[in-house]
């Protein structure tokens, strides 16, 4: 039988605990020491979620976890409950409404282009800001409106610059977005993994 | 214990509400309150709008107008950077901003652990003050935000939670109570308090007790973020809501339906939850319909209050 001893150890890191060793060993048994009551019930909890038939103890100031289950689990992936040490954060900083130099057509329908390829990103794009002439993609009749407003709905933040909306006289105009400020901007940047700017 | 008092304590300590309330003449109370705590986002700059936006909601909660704030500050100097403390400031001066509300002072000292937090003084006509225990029967109970920010910072702490969560419960929290209560005061309102540490449940008992009526709490209509259930029921529950549970636990009568994960949300200590209000019966449709249609949107009511002097919430 699998042993832990969390004792000492404050929630949630006596679940993280077991759900490391039910990860890496896989075992049929497990049998998890706390020393509390709050701790037992939430890796107790945590074992019934993952197919174990659980049992309570208490010895003096030690309580005792012990889980069982007939065939050894393989151990289920949930979505809002997987790791995520590895998920990088992404934020694009975009300070103008068209892509490089030379041909302004172009340059606009690349844009138009990029901000919908974005999406193959995936949950790593964490942050979308618009500066300067960027703002403009924001506000009404934008042509990635639909697109931008789509992504917002989808959990991504976009933050537009609101003294950029007020330079240009469009704060009324904007669509989709939270204004936002230099030093969310900023605290943004070292938060991010990766900063692309456009 | 026996607190010094004088004829002016509106709501003072013997009472234990959200906020402290003098009266300073006959049109005038002051709302007094304080709060602090330790970082419960990674970033600076919001958890200082999480924390402002949690301190003036004591404030709302008692019906009043914040005005002044002072800050408070335990900051770790010979281990971090200053222009974390100075990015934590700039989040509590713009949510004040927001609020409309001046900082007028404040307090540092060195500590090992970073706190910050902000004590605020508020206005309020003396015959307009919300207490929490004032309890009508045939009210509704209204709350303003989702339940289960303990729980997600429990997962965010455990390294499961997305980023995308993260950002929509940093945001969530750092919302003022600003309107919902300036909605409330053109409703005929029995009581309020905002739902923080003690949870959903832990604050209604506190509604609840010495009443002479009880609760009956429609659980599927409780507004709760859904991934909180998710980790929930995996155990990732912060200690404080088991706390909240065992404090309570007598007051309590959940119905056999009322899954266990949910019955955790209930207990789920906030940071700047919502606001909790007992409403005119007659009156509860237009008040939920006036929150939503100001941007209060996940106003919903949870409740009403029934004649029954045992003084239990009943939770189905």
């Amino acid at each position: 039988m699998k042993e832990i001893d969390a004792r000492g150890l404050a929630c949630p890191a006596p679940v993280i605990q077991t759900k490391s060793a039910l990860e890496e060993e896989n075992p049929s048994s497990i049998r998890v020491i706390i020393d509390n009551a709050a701790a037992q019930q939430n890796v107790q909890r945590f074992l019934d979620s993952r197919g174990f038939r659980t049992a309570l103890e208490q010895n003096a100031a030690d309580y005792v976890v012990i889980g069982s289950c007939d065939s050894a689990p393989s151990v289920q992936i949930q979505p809002a409950a997987s790791p995520l040490t590895d998920a990088k954060k992404i934020m694009i900083m975009c300070a103008t409404d068209r892509i490089g130099y030379g041909d302004d057509v172009l340059g606009a329908k690349l844009m138009i282009n990029f901000l919908r390829t974005l999406k193959e990103m995936g949950d790593e794009l964490w942050r979308l800001v618009f500066v300067n002439n960027g703002v403009k993609l924001t506000i009404k009749g934008s042509e990635v409106i639909e697109d931008l407003k789509a992504y917002e709905a989808a959990g991504l933040t976009i933050l537009v610059c609101g003294t950029c909306l007020d330079h240009f006289n469009l704060l009324e105009k904007k669509r989709v977005g939270e204004t936002t400020n230099m030093l969310d901007i900023v605290t943004a940047m070292q938060l991010s993994d990766k900063v692309i700017n456009l | 214990m026996a607190f010094p008092s004088d004829a002016n304590v509106i709501i003072g300590l013997d009472r234990a509400d959200d906020a402290g309330v003098y009266q300073i003449s006959d049109d005038l109370a002051l709302i007094q309150t304080v709060d602090f705590f330790t970082p419960i986002v990674d970033d600076p700059y919001w958890f200082g709008q999480i924390a402002a936006a949690n301190a003036l909601s004591d404030v709302y909660a008692m019906g009043g107008t914040p005005k002044t704030a002072m800050n408070l500050v335990a900051f770790p100097a010979d281990q971090m950077d200053l222009t974390i403390l100075r990015q934590i400031i700039q989040g509590g001066i713009d949510k004040l901003k927001e609020a409309e509300v001046v900082l007028i002072g404040g307090h540092s000292v060195k500590d090992k652990e970073l706190k910050y937090g902000l004590s605020v003084t508020g206005f309020i006509h003396p015959s307009r003050v919300l207490a929490k225990k004032n309890l009508r029967t045939g009210d509704r109970l209204v709350l303003t935000k989702p339940l289960g920010t303990g729980i997600v910072n429990t997962a965010i702490k455990a390294n499961m939670a997305p980023t995308k969560l993260i950002d929509k419960v940093t945001r969530l929290m750092a919302v003022l109570n600003r309107d919902a209560a300036g909605i409330m005061t053109g409703f005929d309102i029995s009581a309020c308090t905002d739902v923080t540490g003690f949870g959903l449940l832990g604050h209604l008992a506190e509604m609840v007790c010495g009443s002479g009526m009880s609760v009956q709490v429609d659980s599927g209509q409780v507004p709760v973020i859904a991934e909180a259930l998710e980790f929930a029921s995996t155990g990732l529950i912060p200690a404080g809501a088991h706390k909240n549970r065992e404090f309570r636990e007598e007051m309590i009568a959940f119905g056999e339906s009322v899954p266990r994960a949910l019955q955790d949300a209930l207990f789920d200590p906030q940071t700047s939850g919502g606001l909790l209000i007992s409403v005119d019966e007659n009156q509860a449709d237009a008040l939920v319909s006036a929150l939503k249609d100001k941007g209060v949107g996940d106003a919903a009511q949870i409740g009403k209050i029934i004649h029954d002097p045992e003084e239990k919430i009943y939770v189905a």
